[in-house]
């Protein structure tokens, strides 16, 4: 059997670049500054991202059935590049002041990009388990990176936690082998769906079901799996914190569209009631936790929290219009959240602190910061003008359409609560004094480009959302038909 | 069901039969204490200076590059048996393979993992 490697292109390209950068680490005398190797890193994922683009209309399932290379998978290749992409940009910033670990950090941060494209790839439970293992180990290491106790208490709780996390999600997949003989999505789907009168379909089924989902439920941190991600967001990296929230919850999403969409649709009407009960816990409680959280960073944990519940919303519809109100909201999320958390990683470069206090006054310090802030959080509340409000439609109507009117409801009044303490926020930045110590605050060229970046997109999605509706419907019809 | 059934009867007689034991020991045993008897037990020793020593952490790095090759010789094993069934495309595979083990090694190398100090 001659192996197609062109399958595997965008993959082979960014780990290349992750050992490129290993070897030029290698071969300097000295650390190398994060400030060139950030801007490579910045390039190539976007030409790689420009690549993927390019070969997007290509649709191939090779090896079997065990690799995919659909218009679904393209889509989120493109999403973790992007936010790898926007990632080393601010990351030149966080590293700026201790430079010692800067080449690891992007070696890493190219091999976690690379797990993300493998496990949205995989087309059999053995490959998506190995992305899944190879994107969370990556991940404990970024964490990790910093050496402080914080950082190492977070990483060591990525680690253990994931580890249980993990250990349902293969016991789910080991009962889905068990009933299927097989390991490929595809064939496990056939065989699943025409074996309603089993003896397995009454009890083994759905306890597989429900193992899956609680491993997904963790990697999006949906509630009651979202313990670990407070604490672990915290004590991250700043710019590595904004890696978990778009790129490591978006790739939970692409693994829950694909195996719930592809296997279990045909119990949709079991595990959507676990969902809507999912979707309800998740985005009440991240909405309202988020409000006395005194540190930036904890306060947008508990709103990427409350943002998970609602994308989850997509899968209740489970329709195509469901798929592509996730699609698009994804993306968006990926600039409105990465642009939030780029501003506290200014501030923190500047003031050493992530404390919400120490954005007093931020409009006076920087008023681009605080405007891209406030833009940023405005579009994850859903306030009318912004990329995230036509997401909050598009959701709110795939539901509604399903007949959830008493859901897309709830969600808006939280959504409507959740715009109290995002204004909260803006009054800090705005109204209150800054602290009688401050200067002006700084921001790198690369930090400046990153924030414009997500800015333009915050604000030209939410006035002119056509061209990424297009692209998620397209991409929503190739995958369900 | 009878398999189950035989199965559960195994692994409840296998449960009981362990508490089973200990509870007849605890039962029949008489129990002294006396202080040689709760020393701490090396080898049949005396113990030499405290216990609660640190170890050098140096070994720990050392079995994790250990862990590298082990486990790349597990997949040389079969590919060196099966070598000229599989082609060149499995040739330029595991150069590759080892390419990569051989860059961490160079990279612990670099690090300084390497030397004893």
């Amino acid at each position: 059997m001659a192996l197609d490697i062109s399958a595997l292109v965008p993959e082979l390209l960014v780990i290349g670049l992750g050992l490129l950068l290993l070897i030029i680490h290698i071969l300097q005398r000295q650390p190398v500054p994060a400030n060139p190797i950030g801007w490579v890193a910045f390039l190539a994922f976007t030409a790689i991202a420009l690549f993927v683009v390019w070969r997007m209309p290509v649709a191939e399932v090779t090896w079997g059935g065990t690799w995919l290379v659909d218009p679904l998978a393209n889509f989120f290749k493109i999403l973790f590049l992007l936010a790898a992409a926007l990632v080393s940009l601010a990351s030149i910033t966080s590293l700026a002041g201790q430079s010692r670990f800067a080449s690891e950090y992007f070696v890493l941060l190219s091999m976690a990009t690379a797990a993300m494209m493998c496990v949205i790839s995989a087309g059999d439970l053995l490959t998506l388990y190995v992305g899944l293992e190879f994107l969370a180990i990556t991940l404990v290491v970024l964490t990790a990176l910093d050496r402080g106790t914080a950082a190492s208490e977070a990483g060591l709780k990525y680690l253990i936690l994931n580890a249980i996390s993990s250990a349902a999600l293969l016991y789910g997949f080991s009962l889905l082998y068990g009933m299927s003989g097989s390991l490929v999505l595809g064939e496990i789907a056939t065989i699943i769906a025409g074996g309603a009168t089993q003896a397995w379909a009454g009890l083994a089924l759905p306890v597989a079901i429900v193992l899956v989902l609680s491993g997904f439920a963790f990697k999006t941190s949906l509630v009651p799996f979202h313990m670990w991600s407070i604490d672990v967001y915290h004590g991250a990296p700043t710019p590595i914190t904004a890696f978990f929230a778009i790129g490591s919850k978006a790739a939970g999403f692409a693994v829950l569209i694909r195996v719930f969409m592809k296997l279990f649709i045909p119990w949709a009407a079991a595990w959507v009631p676990a969902l809507i009960v999912l979707s309800i816990l998740t985005f009440t409680l991240g909405n309202l936790v988020a409000i006395p959280q005194t540190d930036i960073k904890r306060f947008l944990a508990y709103a990427s929290i409350g943002s998970a519940g609602y994308i989850i919303m997509g899968m209740i519809a489970a329709t195509r219009g469901g798929i592509e109100a996730m699609l698009f909201y994804a993306m968006i999320y990926v600039f409105a959240t990465f642009g939030a958390f780029a501003v506290a990683t200014a501030v923190q470069a500047q003031t050493g602190s992530t404390a919400i206090s120490a954005l007093a006054g931020l409009s006076k310090r920087s008023p681009f910061l605080a405007l891209t802030m406030l833009l940023c959080t405005l579009s994850l509340a859903g306030v009318p003008g912004l990329a995230g409000f036509i997401g909050k439609f598009y959701i709110f109507w795939a539901v509604i359409d399903q007949g959830y009117a008493w859901l897309a409801l709830l969600g808006i009044i939280v959504s409507i609560l959740s715009v109290y303490y995002f204004l909260l926020l803006a009054k800090v930045m705005y109204v209150n004094d800054p602290p009688a110590e401050s200067a002006i605050i700084r921001v790198m060229p690369s930090m400046r480009l990153a924030l414009a970046v997500s800015v333009f997109a915050t604000v030209f999605f939410g006035v002119y959302p056509g061209p990424l509706i297009n692209l998620v419907t397209q991409v929503a019809a190739r995958f369900i038909s | 069901m009878s398999d189950f059934t035989k199965i559960a009867f195994f692994m409840f007689f296998g449960i009981a039969f362990v508490f089973g034991s200990m509870l007849v020991v605890r039962l029949l045993s008489t129990s002294k204490y006396d202080p040689i008897k709760s020393l701490p037990y090396e080898c049949g020793m005396d113990t030499i200076g405290p216990t609660w020593i640190q170890f050098q952490n140096n070994y720990f790095m050392y079995a994790l590059l250990f862990l590298v090759f082990d486990v790349e010789t597990v997949f040389l094993f079969p590919w060196a048996i099966r070598f000229s069934q599989l082609g060149l495309m499995a040739f330029i595979e595991m150069v590759l393979f080892v390419a990569m083990l051989l860059l961490a090694l160079w990279y612990a190398w670099k690090e300084g993992v390497l030397e004893w100090s």
